[in-house]
C-alpha cells in the first residue's frame, strides 16, 4: 500500500510529518466474446483486452481448447484471462444419448443428460444432465475429460460453472420425471455445483486456476440461494452479467444491481470475492448509438469499486445476441477507447 | 520557538488507476507571523510621505511531500495554513 508523507519544516529546522496511506486498485480487465465462440482475435488486436469468456457443454467432445479453437491457447499463453464456462447443459448435437469414452486409459460410459431447464412455456426445453446424476457420479466422465484436456493447455483458467442458474431454473427444472420449483432447482445446483468444484479441486490443477458459479443476475432471491457462504469457500469469483435493454438503463444502474444485492445479502466470504462480468452488452434496438453507451462504463466501474463490497475485476463484452454490436466497427472502436481508459488502464 | 504541526488527508483513500488524487495538508507554527510593516516618513513641518508597505514572514514554513511509491505530488493550492496536492493514481 503507497504512502505518502508531509513534513512541514520551520527555520530552525523543526519539522512535523504526517503520513497517509492509499490504495491503488489493480486495473480492471477489459474483456470480449465473439458471437458462435468464434476466434476474437482480429477483433481484440491492438485494443486492452486482456479477458476472453468461453462457453462449453461438458457433453462435447472437445472442451479444452474445443474443437478446432487452436487460437484459444495463443490467447492464453499471450496473457488473456480465460472464464470457460463449463455447463451441464446438452447443447443438443448430434445426440442427446449416453456416451462412451476412454480417457487416459480409463473407460467411462455417462447416461443420457436427464434434467430439463430453461423450461419456458411454448419453448423447447434443453436437456441438461441432471444435478442427481453428478451427485451420483454418474458425469465423473464428463468431468474427467474435461479435466485431462485443460491440463494441455498449459495455463490456468477460471472455470464458471452453468452460464446462468437463474436462467436455467426461472421456470422449475425437471430430472426423471421429478419437477422441482425455481428454489428447489437452486438448492439442488449448489449441491452439484460443489460436487463439481470439489471433484476438480481434489486434482491437480495447473497454478491461476480459479472456479465461480454462473448467474444472469437478475432475480435477488437466486442469487442470495446459489450464492451460500459454505460454496463461496470454494469459489474465487462472484459472477453475474449485466445487459441494458431498456432507453432508462444506465451503466451505473446496470452494473450496480446485482452488486447491491450481493452486498445486503451474502456473507463475508462471498463479498471478498471480486466480480467477473461474464457478460455484457448493450442492445442496439433501444441505444442506436452503443458507443455512447459504452463510454460510460469507465467511469460506471470506476465509481462502484470506489465504493463499498466486491470489486469489479473482469467485464467482458458480449458481442452476440443482446450485446451484438452494430455496426460492429463503431462498436469495436467504442470498446477499444473504453477500455483504454481507467480504471481499464 | 515552537515546533510546526502537519495533519494530511486524502478522501477516498481508493483508487483506480489512472484517477486524480487529491492530498490536503493542514499546517502551522505558533512562532509563525505573517506581518505587514508600514512605514511614513515626517518632517519636523509634520509633511508626511505616503505610506509604504513591507511584509515580513517570522519562522517562515516549508511543506515537502513524498511519496514511497515515487508518485509525484505537485502544489494545487496553498494559503498558508491548507495547501492541496495533487497526484495521478
Amino acid at each position: 500500500m503507497p504512502r505518502v508523507t508531509v513534513t512541514v519544516r520551520d527555520s530552525a529546522s523543526r519539522t512535523a510529518s504526517a503520513s497517509v496511506a492509499y490504495t491503488v486498485l489493480p486495473p480492471v480487465l477489459g474483456g470480449y466474446y465473439l458471437s458462435g465462440g468464434a476466434d476474437p482475435t482480429a477483433d481484440m488486436a491492438g485494443g486492452n483486452f486482456r479477458s476472453l469468456t468461453q462457453y462449453r457443454s461438458f457433453a462435447d467432445g472437445y472442451t479444452f481448447p474445443g474443437y478446432q479453437r487452436p487460437w484459444l491457447i495463443t490467447l492464453g499463453r499471450a496473457g488473456v484471462q480465460l472464464n470457460m464456462v463449463l455447463e451441464l447443459k446438452h447443447y443438443g448435437a448430434p445426440d442427446t444419448g449416453p456416451q462412451t469414452f476412454t480417457v487416459d486409459g480409463v473407460r467411462y460410459t455417462v447416461p443420457a443428460p436427464a434434467m430439463t431447464i430453461q423450461q419456458r412455456p411454448g419453448a423447447v426445453w434443453p436437456k441438461a444432465y441432471g444435478y442427481g446424476q453428478v451427485l451420483a457420479g454418474q458425469c465423473d466422465g464428463l468431468f474427467a475429460r474435461a479435466l485431462s484436456q485443460y491440463l494441455t493447455m498449459g495455463f490456468g483458467v477460471n472455470i464458471q460453472l452453468a452460464s446462468e442458474l437463474d436462467t436455467d431454473h426461472e421456470f422449475g427444472t425437471t430430472e426423471a420425471g421429478k419437477a422441482y420449483t425455481w428454489a428447489e432447482s437452486d438448492a439442488r445446483a449448489v449441491q452439484a455445483v460443489t460436487y463439481i468444484v470439489n471433484w476438480f479441486r481434489a486434482k491437480g490443477l495447473p497454478q491461476g486456476s480459479t472456479f465461480s458459479v454462473g448467474v444472469g443476475g437478475f432475480n435477488r432471491d437466486c442469487f442470495r440461494r446459489t450464492h451460500p457462504e459454505a460454496l463461496m469457500t470454494r469459489l474465487d469469483y462472484l459472477q453475474w452479467n449485466v445487459y441494458a435493454t431498456s432507453p432508462s438503463h444506465t451503466a451505473l444502474e446496470r452494473f450496480r444491481r446485482t452488486k447491491d444485492w450481493a452486498v445486503a445479502d451474502l456473507g463475508p466470504v462471498a463479498l471478498s470475492r471480486p466480480v467477473l462480468i461474464a457478460e455484457w452488452g448493450v442492445r442496439v434496438i433501444e441505444f442506436p448509438d452503443q458507443a455512447a453507451w459504452i463510454a460510460t462504463v469507465p467511469p460506471a466501474i470506476a465509481r462502484l469499486n470506489a465504493e463499498r463490497g466486491p470489486l469489479i475485476a473482469r467485464t467482458n463484452y458480449f458481442n452476440s445476441g443482446w450485446g451484438t454490436l452494430s455496426p460492429k466497427a463503431t462498436g469495436l472502436a467504442a470498446l477499444r477507447a473504453a477500455y483504454a481508459r481507467p480504471p481499464y488502464g | 520557538m515552537a515546533a510546526p504541526t502537519a495533519n494530511a488527508s486524502m478522501n477516498p483513500t481508493t483508487y483506480s488507476p489512472g484517477e486524480q488524487m487529491l492530498l490536503t495538508v493542514n499546517y502551522g507554527d505558533p512562532d509563525h507571523q505573517r506581518l505587514t510593516v508600514t512605514v511614513t516618513v515626517a518632517d519636523a513641518q509634520g509633511n508626511r510621505s505616503a505610506p509604504v508597505s513591507v511584509t515580513a514572514v517570522i519562522d517562515p514554513l516549508t511543506v515537502t511531500v513524498a511519496d514511497d511509491s515515487g508518485r509525484t505530488w505537485s502544489r494545487v493550492s496553498d494559503n498558508g495554513a491548507v495547501a492541496v496536492f495533487r497526484a495521478v493514481a
